[in-house]
């Protein structure tokens, strides 16, 4: 992955409101962990609507739970953990001036983000087939009898790992951005900020994911 | 924040060698929760699951995001939002555990119908059911809509729409028919002081109320097979409506109410 360091990076100044380039950096670093505080706070109530009802509904959340795909759930996780590893190193990258190395790994983050959402894909046919659907659209009248608040659970399962894949969705589109700006130089030792905070952001996403895998597929 | 003018060398920046071990370290955390979880440990499933995910994220935040080499603010803004988290749970969870609700006896309209034994088919009003009515509504209705039911109790001058006045035809916003009578008790009337009684009345009491606050009317219309189905009643011909099942009614527990109503708008 060695490849030749970049100069053209020297082109990007720093507003004229920060005193300098660091400046500029630690401000937009602070803002970033700002809006990842918000997103905490964002997915904080489907945690708690899950817990609660959890609490109320056990027996019901474990039948459910039981439903859904552990195996696929597992290869999700690992499939975001390796994009959550890429990502660091594309960031450790452009930091070092490596412009075909950062490419080159925020190219492979965005495939185990389409891979994501593909399995994410395979999951939610496979629900619709077997009707565990959200609230009133569930049909699957066997788990019913047995849990009757199966549809509770279907509806925060697919309240948060929609919500979760809208999340990466945008991700992939904020990385196909950033993946362009890199391929024309434009990152480098001096100024890598939008790696950086896109970094920040994919991690993010990998942490809601290692929270809702065992809490969804495992333990239910 | 302190920052000199040329300080690059505080930035810090991951090694391969580092990153590789966290990456190893997840993915050997991810094979021992799956396992974990594959064995029965009764109730220290969740714990233990919960442990290794908080350690997981623990790896993520201080490598992956650079936590570890980030300054105390940003450590400060992350960790309060966490701190929010648990207030929100913990407060919402002390309330909610700590009412003593049978979650399982109650259940949506469907079963509420069955409710009590002892009237049968209660959509079908009888003296008894407009006697046990008036009992009810003596109690729970006449402080907005008067002893008579004319629209005219204590609390009606404070209210905009005001309360509806039984003895007359006309102005019914969800209809007069029996069913839909007990579908403005069962939800409410949106956009008025008309609360919903689903989760303060059982089924019963509130079939015996439609039938005592229409027999205060010119007319007495009825419902047709559909209107019945409408409210869950797929077998007239049965004393439970073709629903099988039982309520217990559960009171005062505003809310339990709310959270049941939300079940069984969720179904």
């Amino acid at each position: 992955m060695e490849t030749e360091t970049t100069e053209n990076s020297e082109h990007h100044h720093f507003a004229h409101h920060f005193e300098s380039a660091d400046h500029e950096f630690l401000t937009c670093k602070q803002g970033m962990w700002l809006f990842l505080l918000q997103e905490v706070l964002f997915f904080c109530p489907l945690f708690v609507a899950y817990l609660i009802f959890r609490g109320q509904y056990l027996h019901d959340f474990h039948l459910s739970s039981h439903h859904l795909d552990w195996v696929m759930g597992a290869v999700n996780t690992i499939v975001l953990i390796a994009s959550s590893f890429t990502m660091a190193r594309a960031v450790s990258a452009a930091q070092r001036g490596l412009k075909d190395a950062t490419v080159e790994n925020l190219l492979f983050t965005i495939l185990f983000a389409c891979g994501f959402l593909l399995i994410k894909y395979l999951e939610y046919s496979h629900k619709f087939e077997v009707g565990t659907l959200p609230g009133k659209y569930f049909t699957n009248a066997e788990l019913l009898k047995e849990a009757p608040q199966a549809p509770l659970f279907f509806s925060i399962y697919f309240a948060m790992t929609a919500l979760h894949g809208l999340h990466v969705a945008i991700g992939i589109g904020v990385l196909i951005w950033i993946m362009r700006r890199a391929k024309k130089g434009e990152f480098g030792p001096d100024y890598y900020t939008p790696v950086e905070m896109t970094g920040l952001y994919w991690h993010f996403v990998d942490l809601v994911w290692i929270f809702l895998f065992p809490l969804l597929y495992l333990v239910g | 924040m302190e920052h000199k003018k040329d300080d690059k060398h505080k930035h810090h920046i991951l090694s391969n060698k580092l990153g590789l071990r966290i990456l190893i370290s997840l993915l050997v955390l991810t094979l021992i929760t799956v396992v974990a979880s594959r064995i029965d440990f009764g109730s220290y499933n969740f714990p233990i699951a919960m442990f290794i995910a908080s350690g997981k994220a623990l790896l993520v935040v201080l490598f992956f995001m650079g936590m570890k080499y980030d300054d105390n603010q940003n450590r400060i803004i992350f960790f309060s939002s966490l701190f929010f988290v648990a207030v929100f749970f913990l407060l919402t969870a002390s309330d909610v555990f700590t009412r003593h609700v049978n979650w399982r006896a109650r259940g949506p309209i469907l079963m509420e119908v069955t409710g009590g034994v002892k009237f049968k088919k209660p959509w079908i009003p009888t003296p008894e059911l407009i006697a046990h009515g008036k009992e009810v509504f003596s109690v729970s209705c006449v402080a907005c809509h008067g002893s008579e039911g004319l629209g005219n109790g204590a609390a009606a001058a404070a209210l905009n729409p005001k309360p509806r006045n039984f003895h007359e035809e006309a102005g019914w916003k969800n209809g007069r028919k029996p069913t839909d009578v007990f579908l403005t008790l069962k939800n409410g009337v949106p956009g008025s002081a008309m609360a919903s009684f689903e989760g303060t009345l059982s089924a019963e009491d509130r079939w015996s109320l439609v039938h005592y606050v229409l027999s205060l009317g010119p007319t007495q219309p009825s419902s047709d097979t559909d209107d019945l189905k409408k409210v869950g009643i797929t077998d007239p011909s049965k004393d439970d409506g073709g629903i099988g099942g039982g309520e217990k009614p559960q009171r005062k527990i505003p809310i339990g109410f709310a959270i049941d109503r939300y079940v069984s708008k969720a179904k």
